[in-house]
């Protein structure tokens, strides 16, 4: 970029590149102006959170809510994707100006959910459709929730993309795992653990526990 | 005999002579499938001729999700799962809708504790969902405040329903042979503390929006649902009342402990969006009546019946069970062949039916009249869809 190769003739002109990315990232981490695409009931708690009474959005600066895509810069996904639905959201992020980043509420958006097994429609997780920065889990989660998802992506704007190197993003989910353990050594010992249990029968399983219900 | 199938083409496809006076020649407009006002990813198609609408064509399927499919491969206890993420302003009526399918033709024994706790949360819902409503048609008509009224008062019903079932909004709480868990030792102190609260603030709801001369405004004489129409569209709920009809499954057809409860039914005369908002502004009050007079009375006794682990089989045959959510008559048909699964589930949705009144009412008046309409009927598109 002519810029970068500019500044970095002049003396001082990395130290002023960087003091750049710094003044860049907190402005735009501080005013995400959100589109909110909600399909169904994830919808209902995202309204809680952004808008309505008890939790309050602009508190993080992004409660300028916009039904347009064009002028929006972070989209909130929340609700099933149907494979109908699946081309007009694609639309919808492709219409967003650049620098865009995208959150994913609820199951149904990170892996299909409640209807992931024998669903001819549903699509599993959004992330086959569009890029997604942060995932929010729950069924639906709570507002909180929500909120605590568009915390941890100020800072990944914080701490991401600068001049240098323009669209890089440091995903702080993973930065901030306690030193020396690594996202593999937990994917194994999940693992480890489903596969000690064996259980493959789930109904038969079912059957055989005893549950407590105070009868 | 031939059958003509007119796509979405055939009928979008402007004709030569289009008939309008002056020089002027119909259009389509697209609303939705994102839209902040078709509440969901509800998509019509209208024909305008100016700003007037002279037909709207509902386009389904933006969140088809197969429950229907889905509830094939499990079990009469999984079922109860999916129904939550239907309607989910009214799931407990959806899980207790399809409970009662199953204990009907399982020919399960409820106490009567079970009955009583599942009319209280029903009616409790129903509130809920109501005033969800209430805010969101205002925010839909240009007034922000009721949107936030309304959802802080939905919100500590939330609480509520939080400590009893250990969720906010797809609650899973009734299950067939009866409750998950029994109801928090709070629970019957903070309903009637917010019934307390909650009794002056419909007052206020009602000098708020009601008394504005505008909003009446934009409601009366708006969208009138003929009674005929209305009837063998097949709406029901609100909608269906506010034409005049008192159907009602909670009289007509009693279930849980309506019978022993006494409650007016709203009814509208007009049918059009202002009688709409009546009926459901006074089914809040009604709501509160029965909720009023069953907390106080709730038998001991157990909350479940049968084990949560024990199998529910349905003997081979159809059977079909009906009750009233807060948009109207959800209906359940199960065709079961003996097994633990059922052979085919299909669920008569309230808001499929309501859906189809637009197309009566919306052509002829202006566009700007569509999005009032759209707001009274009171739409939650996943259950049209399922
Ligand atoms: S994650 Fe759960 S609550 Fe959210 S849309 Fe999917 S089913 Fe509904």
């Amino acid at each position: 970029m002519g810029l970068v190769a500019q500044m970095d003739q002049i003396s001082g002109g990395s130290f002023i590149l960087t003091r750049m990315d710094e003044v860049i990232n907190w402005a735009r981490a501080n005013s995400l102006w959100p589109l909110v695409f909600g399909t169904s009931c994830c919808a209902i708690e995202m309204m809680m959170a952004t808008g309505a009474a008890r939790h309050d959005l602009a508190r993080f600066g992004a409660e300028v809510v916009r039904p347009s895509p064009r002028q929006a810069d972070l989209l909130i996904l929340a609700g099933t994707i149907v494979k109908r639905m699946a081309p007009r959201l694609r639309t919808l992020y492709e219409q967003m100006a650049e620098p865009r980043y995208v959150i994913a509420t609820g199951a149904c958006t990170i892996s299909g959910g409640p209807f992931v097994y024998n669903s001819y429609t549903t699509i599993r997780g959004a992330d086959q459709i569009i890029p997604v920065d942060i995932y929010v889990p729950g069924c639906p989660p709570r507002p909180e929730s929500l909120l605590y998802g568009i915390l941890a992506l100020q800072k990944m704007i914080k701490s991401g993309e600068s001049l240098r190197e323009p669209g890089i993003r440091k995903k702080p989910v993973v930065s901030e795992l306690p030193p020396g353990v690594k996202l593999e050594d937990i994917t194994l010992e999940l693992r480890q653990i489903l596969g000690d249990e064996g259980i493959t029968n789930i109904p038969e399983e079912i059957a055989r526990r005893e549950w407590s219900t105070g009868l | 005999m031939t059958v003509h199938i007119s796509t979405l083409n055939d009928r979008t496809t402007v004709p030569e002579n289009s008939k309008s006076s002056l020089n002027t020649q119909e259009f389509f407009i697209n609303m939705g499938p994102q839209h902040p006002s078709t509440h969901g990813v509800l998509r019509l198609v209208l024909k305008m001729d100016g700003e007037t609408i002279r037909e709207v064509i509902p386009v389904l399927g933006y969140i088809h999700r197969s429950i229907e499919k889905i509830c094939e491969h499990n079990t009469y206890r999984q079922i109860v799962h999916l129904t939550d993420r239907m309607d989910y302003l009214s799931a407990v009526m959806n899980n207790w809708a399809v409970s009662m399918a199953v204990e009907k033709a399982a020919q399960i024994e409820l106490t009567d504790r079970i009955e009583y706790i599942r009319t209280i949360l029903a009616e409790m819902q129903r509130l809920q969902s109501h005033q969800l409503w209430w805010g969101v048609t205002g925010m839909d008509l240009g007034a922000f405040t009721p949107f936030l009224y309304g959802f802080r008062d939905r919100e500590m019903l939330t609480d509520i329903f939080e400590e009893t079932m250990g969720a906010r909004l797809t609650l899973n709480y009734i299950q067939p042979a009866g409750l998950m868990f029994d109801i928090h030792p709070d629970f019957v102190k903070k309903t009637k503390d917010y019934l307390k609260y909650f009794k002056p603030k419909l007052e206020e709801y009602e000098a708020l929006l009601s008394a504005n001369p505008i909003f009446q405004q934009r409601l009366r004489d708006v969208g009138i649902l003929d009674r005929e129409k209305a009837v063998s569209l097949g709406a029901t709920g609100p909608v269906l009342r506010a034409c005049g009809i008192p159907y009602d499954l909670r009289r007509v057809e009693p279930y849980g402990v309506y019978e022993k409860v006494s409650f007016k039914i709203a009814v509208g005369s007009v049918g059009d969006c202002w009688d709409r908002y009546s009926v459901r502004m006074e089914e809040m009050r009604q709501s509160i009546q029965i909720i009023e007079q069953l907390i106080d009375n709730i038998p001991e006794g157990k909350f479940i019946t049968k084990k949560p682990a024990a199998k529910i089989t349905i003997p081979e045959g159809r059977y079909y069970s009906q009750m009233e959510t807060a948009r109207g008559v959800l209906g359940v048909l199960i065709v079961s062949t003996g097994k633990e699964k059922p052979y085919r589930f299909h669920l008569r949705s309230p808001n499929f039916n309501n859906l189809w009144t637009i197309t009566q009412m919306a052509p002829g008046s202006r566009l700007g009249d569509l999005v009032a309409m759209v707001s009274t009927l009171d739409l939650v598109i996943p259950d049209m869809d399922r």
